[in-house]
């Protein structure tokens, strides 16, 4: 399993099980003061996603999506409600708390993918390894083995720009997994994909959670919708929806 | 990859930019450097050349510099008397006058003219030929002998101009005994001396014992200090100054304008680097803060991402400030020649002298410009709020 959560005995459930929830968002939401006005950008949304959930968020421009996104990530707090993650209130957690629990457990994936252009696909892989501290040994071996799982063992060396979109993007996935995240957090992953490459992609992140690690993902894409196995969509900042497939 | 090799890695990807910065830093850097050896260049070339002399007490009959006042009477023998004292190794009597000095058949050569009694050690080094001894002997300097084509062994004609000495005084012939170097000769000067009483007789056979200064070397188991006290106790109607504190007038006097002006302009090359600093990491910052937002959300701690622009900082600083050293050192020979043509300079003072400390300095000036540098580019960073970037950079 090249993906899955790195799970610590005190995050299990009460009966040593695997938690039952790795983010439990209690109706929350998020006001952004402008001055025209406070807007709200998510309102009073509660979510819990459990390991190995597959869910997708859609909805208009503007709807919430990304912001819901960034506060399940823990890199925007909610300026009401709970969010639990891994059972923890992240509300309490100091910045530097909240950063090292998305260096470990959560895995972001952007739509441009910031790729470290200076860095190879390689370097960009083990960065974030670097900065959790994993050995040397450990980098080499985990580091080759996500670019072998995303098909670019033999351009590891290779620069970003040396690289297509749908190869940066895959890039940009490994380097997400590199320190076994129990979510991995994708916002329009095929935004700037053509269908082909997207198709890619898309097919590489369900391997991801197929191995374990709960995804969501944010898209306008319907395609990309479908293939999850819970598809919430929002307007105006509430869940409108939530629909499951097989 | 630690902070510095990502600032490494930062850098070398914008080349253009980076080496801008580098040497922006290099050039402020070496004007930096300059201004700090300028600061006390004088102060410490002037003690060194004092130094050399190997004498470090001057007594003279007023507080006024040597020349510059009135004669000491009875020099000769208050020099003598000095000598004798336990804490004095040696002491001379120098009169200063001024003297046309010429060859037969050629034009005259306007020459200043020392005369000197005491021990045997007399403030010069003889190049050539050999020291004066009894009689009507000089020693001429370089410049002198190159003008006149006088050598060793040659008979001069000396016209002597002595202070307070409105008449014309009756030229008087000299042998050249030798040629020699004097500390205080200017590039372009000419310099003449013989012993104190053919001065005195050049300058009309008035004041045969007196003398402008006592130049005084104590003894090497004795302090400067002692040695002071000792003279100043047996002629305490005379001014006994040290080394050290004739530095300090000159500090106090003249050479405060060097620093003063060193002082301005570190500060205003101090704040061109900062301010050049400071430009070129905002704009590096501003294009990459999707990429720092990227990082934060990956887990990157906000001190990381600060430590990155400091290193980014320093690298730049301290690569700028590695090249301004031969920079700095070049530019400080050119000044130095610029600034050595002012007039009644001594060829053996600088303005410019490197010491440690100046180094020292240096160093610690450029580490606090490229911490000053980075914090308006580190603020950034440090501030970035990571999900408003993110959303503003797929907006962009």
């Amino acid at each position: 399993m090249i993906g899955g959560p790195a799970v610590q005995a005190d995050e299990r459930g009460p009966t040593g099980s695997a938690p039952l929830c790795v983010v439990e968002a209690s109706h929350v939401s998020r006001v952004f003061p402008m001055p025209a006005g406070p807007v709200t950008a998510v309102a009073d949304v509660s979510l819990r996603i459990a390991p190995g959930d597959h869910l997708a968020i859609r909805g208009p421009s503007g709807c919430g999506k990304s912001t819901l996104l960034h506060m399940l990530g823990c890199v925007e707090a909610p300026t009401a409600g709970t969010l639990l993650f891994q059972g923890k209130d992240v509300s309490i957690l100091s910045d530097r708390q909240r950063s090292l629990l998305r260096l470990r457990q959560i895995g972001f994936v952007f739509q441009r993918f910031f790729l470290l252009p200076m860095l190879t696909a390689w370097e960009n892989v083990e960065l974030p390894q670097s900065e959790a501290a994993v050995s040397k040994a450990e980098r080499r071996k985990r580091t080759g083995e996500l670019l072998d799982y995303v098909g670019l063992g033999a351009r590891a060396d290779h620069r970003p720009s040396e690289l297509s979109g749908g190869e940066m993007q895959r890039v940009a996935i490994a380097r997400a997994l590199a320190n076994r995240p129990g979510l991995l957090l994708a916002d329009e992953p095929t935004g700037e994909l053509d269908r082909a490459t997207g198709e890619q992609i898309a097919a590489l992140l369900d391997r991801v959670n197929a191995d374990g690690t709960a995804l969501v993902i944010v898209t306008h894409d319907p395609a990309l919708a479908e293939r999850s196995t819970r598809v919430l969509t929002m307007r105006d900042g509430h869940i409108e929806s939530e629909a499951g497939h097989a | 990859m630690n902070a510095m090799g990502f600032a490494w890695r930062s850098l070398v990807r914008q080349p253009a930019r980076a080496s801008l910065g580098v040497l922006g830093v290099a050039a402020v850097g070496a004007l930096l450097f300059d201004m700090l050896l300028l600061s006390q260049g004088l102060v410490i070339s002037m003690r060194g050349l004092l130094e050399r002399t190997g004498f470090d007490l001057r007594v003279t009959a007023t507080d006024a510099l040597p020349g510059q006042g009135p004669l000491i009477p009875d020099a000769i023998t208050r020099a003598d008397a000095i000598a004798h004292l336990p804490s004095v190794r040696s002491a001379i009597a120098l009169r200063f006058a001024n003297a046309v000095v010429q060859k037969e058949g050629r034009r005259g050569q306007y020459t200043s003219f020392q005369g000197v009694a005491g021990t045997n050690t007399h403030p010069w080094t003889m190049l050539r030929g050999r020291d004066i001894a009894n009689g009507p002997e000089i020693v001429i300097n370089e410049n002198t002998s190159r003008r006149t084509q006088l050598q060793p062994g040659d008979r001069v004609v000396v016209r002597a101009s002595c202070s307070d000495n409105k008449q014309a005084l009756p030229p008087m012939t000299f042998t050249v005994s030798g040629v020699a170097e004097f500390p205080f000769d200017t590039p372009n000067g000419a310099t003449v001396a013989t012993s104190i009483d053919m001065l005195a007789a050049a300058c009309g056979g008035n004041e045969l014992d007196a003398a402008d200064v006592i130049m005084v070397a104590s003894r090497e188991n004795a302090s400067t200090d002692a040695a002071a006290v000792d003279v100043a106790q047996l002629l305490p109607e005379l001014n006994v100054l040290s080394n050290a504190e004739a530095v300090s007038r000159f500090e106090r006097g003249g050479f405060t304008y060097f620093r003063q002006i060193s002082t301005v302009l570190t500060t205003v090359t101090l704040s061109f680097a900062v301010l050049l600093i400071t430009v070129l990491l905002t704009v590096s910052v501003n294009q990459r803060l999707g990429e720092i937002a990227a990082l934060r959300a990956l887990g990157f701690s906000r001190w990381r991402v600060v430590a990155d622009v400091l290193c980014e900082s320093v690298l730049i600083v301290g690569g700028g400030g590695l090249l301004s050293l031969p920079l700095g050192a070049l530019l400080a020979a050119g000044l130095d020649r610029i600034l050595k043509r002012i007039p009644g300079i001594p060829a053996e003072v600088h303005f410019f002298v490197f010491e440690p400390s100046a180094l020292r300095v240096h160093l610690l000036l450029l580490v606090a410009t490229a911490i000053i540098a980075a914090l308006y580019p580190i603020r950034i960073v440090a501030r970035l709020p990571i999900a408003a970037t993110l959303r503003d950079e797929v907006i962009g």
